[in-house]
């Protein structure tokens, strides 16, 4: 099963790299492009949310910090890609501080000190209008200059697929487990020796890199961005409904979750104009209602059930022997 | 007498009027997270309901939200019930993931909602009270809305304790908080408890709207700051104490106004979670509450 996600993920990531080649709209181009980022946000979400199981609503932090990381550095006189990546050193520093506190809360009251942080980050870079502009907003360099909306469309995919490749490692090696197992029973991974608070940390910082890559990639696009926009919960809630609606801890879960969401979204958006954020709340709904594992997950343990059964544990009774009623008849009397 | 004691004093005292509001959201919500165990990310739509339904009665027929508040209440109580039968019940066991995401779901149907039938304009309704304002000495005026919907709320936050203290519905919903596998054994209905206890603790988000409609304003995501509140005085309060969410809710109320005061209006929400992050990392179980993390 795994393998055929995998191949299905690279068949369709492959195939779309080569989707510019069509003679597409850059709004079309653009929106493509806002699938593979919030797969690649989902994905980077999963590694937290889903294998580890702790249900972060803050990821707009990281986002954030990315998007405003590569505005501020570069503001400073620092080549756009340089600042990019300071932003997501910067981004992966919040997630240590935050992860340091939060990590010790469990169930809603993690949930609950996650979405605390990036408000805070929020509300602190709306209220500096001399450091971030504030409502005002500020500025954002391109990273690409030549063939714009397709590099953009490219890196995004390409981030995808990295993401895709990360999880895909690291939910066969040691560290996954440790992650998964964490998830299962906090208490029973820590007596058996795993370092549970280094675990969740390593699966954060992690995390807020690709989601800090993701946030200057948005904010780029834009070119200028206001603390309403990438430090949102909306943000938080979109990355975490993606992987969530497409089966957390699964694999191409969040994939599968971005496309069926932001393609749903860009069409309630055309046909119900207004309504389209209802509709996409009855989604919502509907998905936890029928299928709490996600769409991934849900199909997933479906088609478990037409598996080829293991061979037999233990051997069919056959006939019984004369020697064995002989045995029998010792032991009974 | 100067004004180094007026003016935090009016200050202090601003906060407790809107403090007195907060206590009954916060109540709420606390009431709901206790016998459930669940984050209600819907609380906020609620109150936004409570709001919309004031709103069109006044329109209608002109009398003041402060004498149609109950019925705020009534509405948001079988809204709160239906949506426990209808929707939270179905997933009870599954992981708190699903019931924060199917809140969060429901948030936006009613938002987009709201927004599909009365449009994304503010609204703000003028009723007679609104201008009068007593003044104590010659330093002190307070706003006699406030002061109308501060002994509102303290009334109905007294009766909200009362119930789950003295009541057998109170004394239920309690054994649920303590040991949702005992409880059943001793013959609590569990399904009906939390339910009725989902439809008050929505009544309260509903009636806190009302209350709030003529000294605010309206529009559809109005409920989104009050939802993030609440959260906010669930985890001060100890999570799933009613009494210390209602002081909580004080506290809340006082510390932002003496922010917006001092500091600045914008920093009043930051100065909220910062609070919040303090009591979390420091004493997760709460300041005024008693309930374990």
């Amino acid at each position: 099963m795994r393998k055929w996600q995998l191949l299905i993920a690279a068949i369709f990531l492959l195939a779309a790299l080569f989707v510019p080649l069509l003679a597409l709209t850059d709004y079309t181009l653009q929106i493509l492009f806002r699938v593979f980022l919030f797969a690649a946000l989902g994905l980077a979400w999963n590694l937290i949310g889903g294998y580890t199981g702790q249900l972060s609503l803050g990821h707009a932090a990281y986002f954030g910090v990315g998007a405003y990381g590569l505005a501020l550095f570069s503001k400073l006189g620092i080549s756009p890609w340089a600042s990019a990546l300071l932003g997501v050193v910067l981004a992966m520093i919040c997630a240590a501080m935050i992860g340091k506190v939060s990590f010790r809360l469990r169930g809603p009251y993690f949930a609950l000190c996650t979405i605390a942080f990036a408000e805070v980050l929020r509300l602190v870079a709306k209220n500096l209008p001399n450091v971030t502009g504030g409502d005002v907003g500020v500025q954002v360099p391109l990273l690409f200059t030549h063939s714009t909306i397709r590099s953009f469309y490219w890196s995004g995919v390409l981030l995808t697929a990295f993401a895709l490749a990360l999880s895909a490692w690291i939910e066969r090696s040691r560290f996954g487990y440790y992650l998964m197992a964490i998830r299962e029973d906090q208490d029973t991974a820590l007596s058996v020796g795993v370092n549970a608070a280094r675990c969740k940390l390593w699966a954060l910082l992690i995390s807020a890199a690709i989601t800090g890559l993701g946030g200057a990639l948005y904010a780029s696009i834009f070119l200028f961005i206001v603390p309403d926009q990438v430090l949102a919960m909306d943000i938080s809630t979109e990355i975490a409904i993606v992987a969530m609606l497409g089966g957390a801890g699964t694999l191409i879960g969040p994939l599968v979750g971005s496309v069926v969401l932001e393609s749903a979204a860009e069409i309630f958006k055309n046909v119900f104009k207004e309504a389209h954020l209802m509709i996409y709340g009855v989604l919502i709904v509907v998905v936890v209602l029928f299928m709490p594992e996600g769409i991934v997950g849900t199909i997933v343990r479906k088609l478990a059930l037409f598996k080829k059964a293991p061979s037999a544990p233990f051997a069919a009774p056959g006939p019984v022997t004369a020697e064995e009623e002989a045995q029998r008849a010792a032991i009974n009397k | 007498m100067v004004n180094w004691f007026y003016v935090p004093l009016q200050g202090i005292l601003n906060g407790l009027l809107t403090g007195a509001l907060y206590a009954l959201i916060g109540m709420g919500m606390a009431l709901i997270f206790g016998v459930m165990r669940i984050v209600n990310f819907a609380h906020g739509a609620f109150l936004m309901m409570g709001m919309y339904v004031t709103y069109v009665l006044f329109r209608a027929t002109g009398v003041s939200p402060y004498y149609q508040f109950p019925l705020a209440g009534v509405l948001l109580f079988l809204v709160g019930y239906a949506t426990y039968m209808g929707l939270l019940r179905p997933i009870r066991g599954q992981v708190d993931f699903m019931v924060i995401l199917l809140t969060m779901g429901l948030t936006l149907i009613l938002t987009d909602g709201a927004q599909l039938v009365f449009g994304a304009d503010y609204h703000q309704i003028n009723i007679p009270l609104l201008s009068k304002n007593i003044h104590i000495g010659s330093q002190i005026s307070i706003n006699a809305p406030w002061l109308v919907s501060f002994g509102i709320a303290m009334v109905l936050a007294c009766a909200l304790y009362w119930v789950v203290t003295q009541t057998m519905f109170g004394r239920a919903a309690r054994a649920i908080a303590q040991n949702p596998y005992a409880a059943p054994l001793m013959g609590i209905n569990v399904n009906r408890v939390q339910a009725i206890a989902f439809g008050i603790g929505s009544a309260a988000a509903g009636i806190s709207g009302a209350l709030l409609l003529p000294v605010f304003y309206l529009f559809p995501e109005v409920g989104n700051q009050f939802k993030l509140k609440s959260f906010v005085m669930v985890v001060l309060g100890g999570m799933g104490s009613i009494q210390g969410a209602a002081i909580a809710g004080l506290v809340l109320g006082v510390v932002e106004s003496l922010t917006s005061l001092y500091w600045g209006n914008e920093w009043a929400l930051a100065v909220d979670f910062v609070l919040f992050i303090l009591v979390l990392s420091l004493k997760p179980s709460g300041i005024f509450g008693s309930q374990r993390a």
